[in-house]
């Protein structure tokens, strides 16, 4: 095991950020960590990096305790920041240094090392260019390259792909992937659930300060219990069909769009045979179910939405 | 050590990077020497800029000091309220005159201040003690063997320098005050570097790394410290060199003495910013303390505040005044010394104060 949190209770005055939160990461895993604003993911995460102390509870970084500096723990693990933690008139040479310099990093091994992870992020043309003229993608992947100067064993990335285009987003998802395959444990927040659903190994769902789901992607997706969603589209107007499709059993709403319906039936109706042999007198152009994800399932759990503009980072 | 050296380093480096620091560190203060420099000096010539002190003497009629302080030389410098003992050291407290000189019977001087705030009251100061050091050498002179070095307590060649050496300048007093204005304000560097390296996302993440905080503290308070002398130093070369600034004989003691001007403004930022918590607040109030301490010491403009100057001089812009002053033009000694000490013991204190809410900050 690479890290554990037993119970970790952290209050801010009135206001309890973790409530008896449990977590575990195992060695070579790539761990989502899912949860609403407010739900306590930062707090866990700055707990888990010795940032602030729990008011009670145990944390574990690779068997060691985290009490006081621990700073022998700290040499293994690389933190992104979901905010730039750069300094931004120096070069990014210069950033890689300094962090590499902070972990020990130092002389050759680390100009060698330096060299490997501005190639590794595709910063290589710019290694001596200061992050403030660089792109929202750049800057981001810099961002990173800080975090794994030092070769961690355990990378925590707060959301690092916020704000940026999708080219620069599936770059730094290949990273992250070829991170974890290269054998390096992987604690991912993200509310792109698409993003979690493509790295992630295992996910946990936080809400309220403590871990109300922990799985595979798709042991969560069939733990919920989901409505079944149909949509089918007709090739010519279609006037009686919403209200004979209504009739069927199961059917909770029925959403005419032009020649388009969508019927929502409850969790288990099974009932797509009967709503196409409502259309038949149609010709029916297609037919689609909905599949349950990650987002329907974090849904289901917590009864809130992810939403983009996250929460204040580490 | 390593994370000391990598954040003073990088601490250093980004100071000297970014454009506006630049600006701030090397620009700004040559800009303010050039423009005030050379427009106060053009119309404000040396031998005229002194007012005079209004001082009360109680001495014998006749006496060698009434006719010390009737010499050509000596007259511009006073406005002279001749009385007894008692009323000079009433004239002193009330305010009336900047200070009282009272001869003794065996011929010693008791010299009481109300304030050495006002850059004339040093000068007349520096004369009253140059007079009685005179007084000490030619006493000893008429012993056999007395020691006429000891009596003086400086080396011969001193003794007449108020009257044989130069008088300030405008631009004089203006590099002096301006220079430890300046340095004040460098602590606003402190605040800038330490908010982007301790308590900001960048700060954050340096935490997470297996060095203790008093290294990521010491490297970025050392190179703000370090970064802000160098300026100084910038500004105190180019004014010698380019404006003819005389910065006395005794210079180990002025860098001394704006070296704790640079510390004591970084304890004072960083305290502020560990009282606010945010770089702005603790930037405006170190800002307004700045002003207002400049204000009062004399620093934009001479100017008096009645009693009130028995307090301002210990504000900071006035105490490194007293000994920078003091130590090119002649002056108080224990006093010069007792303002350095208090710049460095007050530099101490807020070091001492921030960490104490530091702890708190960083719990």
């Amino acid at each position: 095991m690479v890290a554990s949190m037993e119970n970790i209770v952290k209050r801010y005055q009135a206001h309890t950020a973790l409530d008896h939160m449990n977590l575990t990461i195992h060695q070579g895993e790539t761990l989502g960590l899912l949860g609403p604003n407010g739900a306590g993911k930062t707090t866990a995460i700055r707990v888990l990096t010795g940032l602030t102390t729990a008011d009670a509870g145990e944390t574990r970084l690779f068997g060691t305790e985290m009490k006081g500096a621990a700073l022998a723990v700290k040499r293994r693990i690389g933190v992104v920041p979901q905010d730039l933690a750069l300094y931004e008139t120096l070069s990014a040479r210069d950033n890689l240094n300094y962090f590499g310099r902070l972990y020990g990093v130092r002389g050759h091994d680390l100009k060698n090392r330096v060299d490997e992870v501005l190639e590794l992020l595709g910063l290589t043309d710019v290694a001596k260019k200061a992050p403030k003229k660089f792109s929202g993608g750049m800057k981001r992947r810099l961002n990173i390259g800080c975090a794994i100067i030092h070769r961690p064993e355990l990378l925590i990335l707060d959301e690092p792909t916020v704000g940026i285009d999708p080219q620069s987003r599936n770059h730094i998802l290949s990273f992250v992937e070829g991170m974890a395959k290269a054998g390096t444990t992987v604690l991912y927040t993200s509310h792109y659930m698409e993003e979690v659903e493509r790295v992630c190994s295992r996910v946990l769902i936080m809400d309220a300060g403590h871990v109300i789901a922990n799985g595979s992607v798709e042991e969560l997706t069939k733990a919920a219990i989901f409505e079944e969603t149909v949509t089918l589209e007709v090739r010519e107007a279609a006037p009686d069909l919403p209200d004979s499709v209504k009739k069927v059993q199961g059917v909770q709403r029925c959403e005419p769009d032009g020649r388009s319906l969508t019927v929502t039936s409850a969790a288990g109706s099974q009932n797509l045979a009967r709503i196409i042999e409502c259309a038949a007198p149609y010709v029916i152009l297609s037919v689609a179910a909905k599949r349950p994800t990650l987002e329907d399932a974090f849904l289901a759990l917590t009864g809130k939405k992810l939403r983009d503009n996250g929460g204040e980072g580490i | 050590m390593r994370g000391f050296l990598a954040t003073f380093a990088v601490g250093f480096k980004s100071l000297w990077k970014s454009p506006v620091s630049v600006f701030i560190l090397i620009a700004f203060p040559i800009l303010l020497i050039l423009i005030l420099g050379t427009a106060l000096s053009t119309y404000i010539s040396a031998d005229i800029e002194l007012e005079p002190a209004p001082m009360a003497v109680a001495a014998e009629e006749g006496g060698p000091l009434r006719a010390f302080l009737a010499s050509p030389d000596i007259s511009p410098f006073f406005e002279l309220t001749y009385t007894d003992a008692a009323e000079a050291e009433a004239l002193t407290k009330s305010g009336d005159v900047i200070c009282a000189v009272v001869e003794g019977g065996d011929g010693s001087l008791d010299v009481l201040s109300q304030s050495q705030i006002s850059f004339t009251a040093q000068i007349a100061l520096s004369i009253l003690d140059s007079y009685q050091r005179i007084g000490a050498a030619a006493a000893a002179a008429a012993t056999e063997g007395g020691d006429i070095a000891a009596a003086l307590g400086m080396d011969l060649s001193v003794t007449d320098m108020p009257l044989g050496k130069r008088a300030p300048s405008a631009t004089d007093y203006y590099a002096v005050t301006m220079l430890v204005m300046i340095l004040l304000y460098t602590g606003l560097n402190g605040v800038e570097l330490f908010s982007k390296g301790m308590l900001s996302d960048t700060g954050r993440r340096a935490r997470t790394a297996p060095i203790s905080k008093a290294a990521l503290v010491g490297g970025l308070l050392a190179a703000s410290t370090v970064t802000s002398f160098l300026q100084g130093m910038v500004t105190f070369v180019f004014s010698g060199v380019v404006y003819g600034v005389y910065w006395g004989e005794r210079i180990p003691l002025v860098l001394a003495t704006l070296f704790a001007v640079v510390l004591l403004s970084q304890a004072l930022c960083l305290f502020l910013l560990m009282l606010f918590r945010h770089p702005g607040a603790a930037g405006g109030a170190a800002q307004a303390f700045f002003w207002v301490s400049t204000f009062v010491s004399g620093g934009y403009t001479k100017v008096s505040f009645g009693p009130a100057d028995a307090v301002f001089q210990y504000a900071p812009n006035a105490m490194a005044h007293t000994v920078i002053f003091g130590s090119i033009f002649g002056g108080n000694e224990g006093k010069m010394m007792f303002c350095l000490a208090a710049l460095f013991g007050l530099g101490l204190l807020f070091y001492v104060l921030s960490f104490i809410l530091g702890r708190r900050r960083f719990s």
